[in-house]
């Protein structure tokens, strides 16, 4: 091949380029994760130190009676997020693309602002408002307990991950061409029915990706439970986080770790068979 | 449609709120949460003469900084070749680099604590600045190669077709264009490192620790005006690394700075 078609294309310094970061990722990203499973086999000594070895009994305790309720609860208020994170963003990214006019990128720029700030410094924010003696029980002079119930840490997850739904579905909302909604009002009438038979399907890719985005995150988040809710509302990440803080159960949090990232996987391959599939059509 | 407005006025003042009551009761005069009572800068004054956590506060950023310079060289060398090499192993590279954009901070917290561990070093603000600068490669990356692949490759050419050797068409043609991108994405990355909690977390020794991990303990012991006045400073931190990731390349090379792909406008 001609060495200086297309530029540096194909050149050996571009191959050359690959192999800092490339090392870089494999020895700090992917050998770990090797480590994390190879671990998640081993056992404690008496002093709790890890040992590697062969006891799959790690991964019997992951879904012991003990245990389960914490996993299931996890994906439950996962999932709570995600609707909610759609339920509450959806119109605004509709109003922001549809009527923002010249001011849409001031009104993206406002969605995302919040999210600049440090997420636990945004969590300390509720419990400052929500405690027991906090602003809003001051000023409404009532003593209503918010926190430590289910509904405060998927409040929290709700607005720690609010942006990663709003983006992706403002971009398909912005993406579409308008003359569909009015060619959709002329065939169906009204505009719910426009919206069922128009703009939800056109934009339902970009509602996947949203929930994608809030999905990851929320289910391993453990400074929500920890901050805002209390042991009964525990997820998995502050079962893992206890296994290397406190229990010192390194091989049971390292399988308790290995099954959230199969399971994370395994939405993930599904959600890109569906968005390739999307692309094909 | 102007019930769609109320409601998204009404959705940005919720999502402020929070942010403005930590803001300004970081100015109040007394410890409470409750009532403001006056202007004062009592809590900027506590945090700056404690030296534990000014030690934090200069440990971020040194982190931060470090992060900034190894993950930016490491990514735009590595989008560089993403792009324009043909080797063998470059689409198995491509998974390899997009994967920690969508591992969550747990898995890639407890994996670095693991590595550590196990080759024996100890936790110090070193091992927080390894992962650090692991999780934020990718970032710059996608940012640097999304610029890189809008450029006009026959200019590359033309060049070298002129005489210009490869490190030549490097240095005159392709970094002047690069670099608006190489900028925001090196702005990022401040930004993220500065305000990350999970890895650091993970990552840390005794002491100094990072300001966030040093947040988390205090939220434990109470709500503290302190801890006002610690989220405010970072909260500028941030903002101010952002705001200038997105206005500089603009103000100074006038170009997109191909930030826009991390805000999903450019994905497919």
């Amino acid at each position: 091949m001609d060495g200086n078609q297309g530029g540096l294309t194909g050149d050996a310094f571009a191959a050359r380029a690959l192999l800092p970061g490339g090392l870089w990722l494999l020895a700090f990203f992917a050998v770990p994760l090797a480590i994390v499973v190879a671990l998640s086999f081993g056992t404690t000594d008496d002093l709790g130190g890890a040992i590697y070895g062969w006891y799959p009994e790690n991964y019997s305790r992951v879904f012991d009676p003990l245990f389960l309720p914490v996993l299931a609860r996890s994906v439950g208020y996962a999932l709570a997020t995600v609707a909610l994170c759609l339920a509450l963003g959806y119109p605004v990214a509709y109003y922001i693309a549809r009527f923002g006019g010249r001011r849409k990128n001031v009104l993206v720029a406002l969605v995302v602002l919040p999210f600049v700030v440090n997420y636990l410094v945004r969590t300390y924010a509720w419990v400052a408002l929500l405690a027991d003696e906090g602003l809003v029980n001051g000023v409404l002079g009532t003593s209503v307990r918010f926190l430590n119930t289910p509904y405060a840490v998927i409040g929290g997850l709700v607005y720690g991950y609010l942006a990663f739904m709003i983006l992706p579905v403002y971009a398909a909302l912005d993406r579409m061409d308008p003359a569909l909604i009015e060619a959709g009002k002329d065939l169906y009438g009204s505009s719910w029915r426009t919206f069922v038979h128009v703009t939800w399907p056109t934009t339902f890719q970009g509602v996947l990706a949203g929930s994608v985005l809030v999905f990851l995150p929320a289910v391993g988040d453990f400074v929500s439970a920890q901050l805002l809710g209390g042991p009964g509302t525990y997820m998995v990440g502050n079962l893992i986080q206890q296994q290397f803080f406190g229990a010192e159960d390194w091989p049971f949090g390292s399988a308790l770790t290995t099954v959230l990232m199969l399971f994370l996987l395994g939405w993930m391959v599904l959600y890109l068979r569906s968005a390739a599939r999307a692309v094909r059509t | 449609m102007r019930a769609l407005r109320a409601y998204t006025i009404l959705f940005f003042t919720i999502s402020f709120a929070p942010i403005a009551v930590v803001v300004v009761f970081s100015f109040n005069t007394q410890r409470s949460l409750q009532r403001f009572t006056g202007v004062s800068l009592e809590w900027y004054r506590q945090f700056f003469e404690s030296e534990s956590l000014r030690g934090s506060l200069f440990a971020s950023l040194e982190i931060a900084l470090a992060t900034t310079i190894v993950a930016t060289t490491l990514g735009t060398l590595l989008a560089f070749g993403l792009v324009r090499a043909r080797a063998r192993w470059t689409p198995g590279l491509n998974v390899l680099m997009l994967v920690p954009l969508v591992t969550p901070e747990i898995v890639a917290g407890v994996s670095a604590l693991l590595l550590f561990t196990q080759v024996g070093l100890r936790l110090s603000l070193l091992t927080v600045v390894l992962a650090h600068i692991t999780f934020s490669i990718s970032y710059v990356t996608v940012v640097v190669r999304a610029r890189l692949a809008a450029l006009n490759q026959e200019v590359e050419q033309a060049a070298m077709d002129l005489g210009a050797t490869r490190g030549q068409t490097l240095r005159l043609v392709v970094l002047p264009e690069l670099w608006p991108a190489v900028l925001a994405a090196a702005l990022l990355v401040f930004a993220l490192s500065f305000d990350d909690f999970v890895l650091s977390f993970f990552t840390t020794g005794e002491s100094p620790q990072p300001l966030p991990v040093r947040i988390w303990s205090a939220i434990r012991f109470g709500v503290t005006p302190t801890i006002n006045a610690i989220g405010t400073l970072m909260l500028v931190v941030s903002v101010v690394s952002v705001a200038l990731a997105v206005a500089l390349p603009r103000l100074l090379g006038r170009r997109e700075s191909g930030v826009g792909v991390l805000l999903a406008r450019e994905a497919a």
